[in-house]
């Protein structure tokens, strides 16, 4: 008999944020396919192996659903961790025959101009941020790019430095969006939302001259502003990660 | 080639069409050829406050669409020399704004004035897309308040994105802001930002500070522009910022409470 519930709970359901790459598709043979794939992967073999993508359909509109299932057998050939399909007339039905999930994601996701970069890159997504321009990509060297940003970051732009850390030298304002794979700096104020560390580099942190976020994550724990106390928000902040805690201090 | 101004700023009814009848007037007043373009297909205001309203017989869309040209669209101003207006279509939608149709008639515009300026509808839509994506520069009018910021905000970020120059990779739109509605009564009790917080917030060039005023409402009303009454703060203020547009350089004024003598109590209330 077990009368009283057990005070440990045997699943816990957490919301985190994770990002995903889209790999769209303009081709269906399977050749010149396959050729693409393997000029990427050469060109950042670290960080395509295992990426977790989400294959997108929507320029095969009018491919037969049987070609379709040899294209995506032919990315997942590659070594890409496939986890979905996304539009596409077909979609559903080649979804269902190469055993994927059929993902619809909200918003114009047509129209995110995501690449599946050919070097540790910056993707702005939706606006492009405004003239961010790369430092420096010595593809040769095993240091990975930073993403400088020289403007300031307004509402409704995101600035994502994939491979790196980003770097905002000017304010970054409520409702704008910073990404990074590492850390990131804010050398104006920081009111949008910050985070560092979006596939999952724990040990990555958030640097800022003022800090009064509407949001601080690091490799998908995060705060929104309502957890963040008055007497965090201030001058000179680091954010960092310690276990699942996110922490604020002052630098 | 004339150069493409546009008024905008996300939020409605922070005062777009009121400082487009002022700048065009102040442009004009001072010399130059000016057209005032009315973007907001569907509402119609600016020949309202510019006291036009019962010249109009063709507008904007009617140009697009090839129905009439241009010269029978323009209407001229009674009071000022050198000033038209291109009013708005009140009967039909944003969609009847093609961007062939505005480019086509922004060229032709081009050949003859020395100012186009283009009255943006509130929103991020298309009417407001088309009024900013073939500028040159823009005045973002925002008032002192948290969420007409956080709206002027976007604005300038789609202003540095997705306009023709931006596109072409010329850079950023340049973009200076008119703060309207300022009264540092307000300020000075907590009750509304001050210039400093909001030049903060946007980290942009401040254009000029329009005071809160019954002369706007008054001259709105009375279909003119304020501009063009001088004894109005208000007026001054635009004046001030019409200057500084055209590269003066004029110190800000009507930033700080008026300390009333005691005459002024007695005589001004």
């Amino acid at each position: 008999m077990n009368a009283h519930p057990s005070p440990i709970q045997p699943i816990e359901l957490k919301g985190r944020m994770i990002l995903v790459s889209i790999l769209r598709l303009h081709d269906a043979d399977t050749h010149r396919l396959n050729e693409a794939l393997n000029a990427r992967m050469r060109e950042a073999p670290e960080l395509m192996r295992d990426m977790p993508l989400l294959v997108d359909l929507e320029h095969l509109a009018d491919t037969s659903v049987e070609t379709l299932t040899q294209v995506i057998e032919t990315v997942r050939g590659r070594g890409f961790k496939l986890i979905g399909l996304q539009q596409g007339t077909a979609a559903q039905s080649v979804a269902s025959r190469v055993g994927l999930p059929l993902i619809v994601l909200g918003g114009k996701g047509g129209e995110i101009p995501l690449r599946v970069a050919p070097s540790p890159q910056a993707e702005p997504a939706n606006e492009p941020a405004p003239a961010a321009h790369q430092e420096s990509t010595p593809v040769q060297a095993l240091h990975t790019a930073s993403l400088v940003v020289n403007q300031p970051v307004r509402s409704g732009q995101q600035v994502y430095a994939r491979g790196g850390d980003l770097i905002v030298l000017g304010t970054v304002s409520a409702g704008a969006e910073l990404l990074a794979d590492g850390h990131i700096h804010v050398y104006g104020t920081l009111r949008g939302k910050a985070l560092a560390g979006v596939r999952g580099m724990t040990g990555a942190r958030i640097f800022c001259r003022r800090l009064d976020a509407e949001l601080v994550s690091i490799a998908g724990h995060y705060r929104i502003a309502e957890d963040i106390l008055d007497a965090e928000r201030g001058d000179h902040r680091l954010v960092t990660l310690a276990g699942e805690t996110i922490n604020i201090s002052e630098i | 080639m004339a150069r493409i101004v546009v008024i905008t700023s996300g939020k409605g009814g922070v005062g777009k069409t009121t400082t487009s009848a002022a700048v065009a007037t102040g442009l004009a007043l001072e010399g130059h050829k000016t057209a005032v373009i009315d973007f907001d297909v569907g509402l119609r205001n600016l020949d309202l406050i510019m006291g036009c309203e019962r010249r109009v017989v063709y507008d904007f869309v009617n140009v697009i669409n090839g129905d009439a040209n241009l010269r029978q669209a323009l209407i001229k101003d009674k009071r000022t020399d050198n000033l038209f207006i291109l009013p708005a279509s009140q009967t039909r939608d944003k969609d009847a704004l093609t961007e062939e149709g505005v480019e086509k008639v922004l060229d032709e515009l081009s050949q003859e004035f020395d100012y186009i300026v283009c009255d943006s509808p509130a929103g991020i839509e298309r009417g407001a897309m088309m009024a900013a994506y073939f500028a040159d520069e823009a005045i973002v009018v925002t008032n002192p308040e948290v969420s007409s910021v956080r709206d002027s905000d976007r604005m300038l970020g789609i202003l540095s994105s997705k306009t023709r120059k931006a596109e072409r990779g010329e850079g950023p739109l340049p973009a200076k802001l008119l703060l309207t509605r300022y009264s540092p009564e307000r300020v000075e009790r907590g009750e509304m930002l001050s210039v400093d917080d909001v030049t903060e917030i946007l980290s942009i060039d401040m254009l000029g500070v329009i005071p809160e005023s019954q002369s706007v409402l008054n001259a709105s009303n009375a279909g003119m522009p304020v501009i063009l009454d001088e004894e109005s703060d208000a007026g001054q203020a635009y004046r001030d910022a019409v200057a500084r547009f055209l590269g003066e350089d004029r110190p800000h004024r009507f930033l700080t409470t008026q300390k009333k003598g005691l005459f002024g109590r007695l005589f001004r209330g």
